[in-house]
């Protein structure tokens, strides 16, 4: 069972990147904004019993069905989730796999340039996951940023599990073509 | 959630999650309204997880030491229907001492009238003048 203090630490480890996803999805600060508050609320409120470790996957529900919900009263659905047609698997996937992990060293964020390189790394990406479909939007946060399992992803999402592995497929492959054209 | 770290990872979910690493860098940069607004609602729903702690708290207080506490309060009908019990269990215990005196009461009657009977001298005997004459007669005699 979850204390007020675990309750509070949860949400301040999760409140930021539950915004972000929130505003890639209605593309609106306010809205999301209303939308992470409510879901905040409605764990507080029906969920707070609930030991720490589900917390997560029950915040990720109730904010994907938050959102939805969103969606559904603006009767944007059909607008909003329509998956983009699939896109071939590009080798220079592993190139990028390489980039990314290369400046992960303390070391290099002492250095300006460095550091320079990583923000704009940082916002490239966040620029590219903005253009991704919903769909492979939500399974590529839930499964790599909010670290779930492909299980938890597809009951946060209410699909597959075979549907989240295409998606996340999809999305990093997607992400990995974006971001090696942007490669100087 | 940490289990699924114990096998290999595909190539694709390795770049997948130092993708999304990256993207933690942004979080930094978000205005300064926004993560106040994100933390003004994460004290409001700590408090209202705080005081949904206490209801639940009070509410099984209530129901589990609630019968002494609450005669005159939420368990009132339980509180008189225990008292209506136990006036039922006096009443019951009453009628049942007046019985068993009864039943004590016939029996030594019954006692005497079988003595009597047994006894060689008639019971009519008792209610004879002469014969109560005789016995003190015979008993001054004796003395």
């Amino acid at each position: 069972m979850a204390s007020p203090q675990e309750l509070s630490d949860f949400l301040k480890s999760a409140e930021l990147k539950a915004f972000k996803r929130t505003v890639w999805q209605v593309r609106a600060d306010d809205a999301a904004l209303d939308i992470v508050q409510d879901s905040m609320m409605k764990l507080a409120e029906h969920y707070g019993h609930k030991p720490v470790a589900e917390l997560p996957l029950i915040f990720a529900r109730i904010l994907a069905n938050a959102t939805m919900d969103w969606f559904r009263q603006r009767q944007r659905d059909q607008a909003v989730f329509v998956d983009t047609p699939p896109r071939q698997a590009d080798d220079e996937a592993i190139e990028w796999h390489e980039l990314v992990a290369n400046t992960d060293d303390q070391h290099d964020m002492a250095d300006p340039m460095l550091r320079q390189v990583r923000a704009q790394t940082a916002q490239a990406i966040e620029a590219e996951v903005e253009k991704l479909s919903p769909r492979q939007r939500e399974a590529f946060l839930l499964r790599y940023w909010e670290d779930l399992s492909v299980a938890e992803t597809a009951t946060a999402m209410g699909v597959t599990e075979g549907s989240v592995k295409v998606h996340c497929f999809r999305a990093v492959q997607t992400l990995a073509q974006a971001l090696s054209a942007l490669r100087p | 959630m940490n289990s699924k770290l114990a096998t290999p990872l595909p190539a694709s979910d390795l770049l997948g999650r130092q993708l999304a690493l990256r993207l933690d860098e942004t979080l930094p940069t978000l205005p300064h309204p926004v993560r106040e607004r994100l933390r003004a609602a994460r004290v409001r729903a700590v408090a209202l997880r705080a005081s949904t702690a206490v209801q639940t708290a009070h509410a099984a207080q209530v129901q589990g030491g609630g019968l002494l506490a609450g005669l005159w309060g939420e368990h009132i009908w339980w509180a008189r229907f225990a008292a209506t019990g136990l006036l039922a269990a006096l009443a019951l215990s009453l009628v049942g001492v007046d019985a068993w005196q009864d039943d004590l009461r016939t029996r030594e009657l019954a006692e005497v009238d079988a003595q009597l009977l047994i006894d060689e001298l008639p019971p009519a005997a008792y209610a004879d003048p002469g014969f109560v004459q005789f016995i003190k007669h015979n008993t001054q005699a004796l003395r």
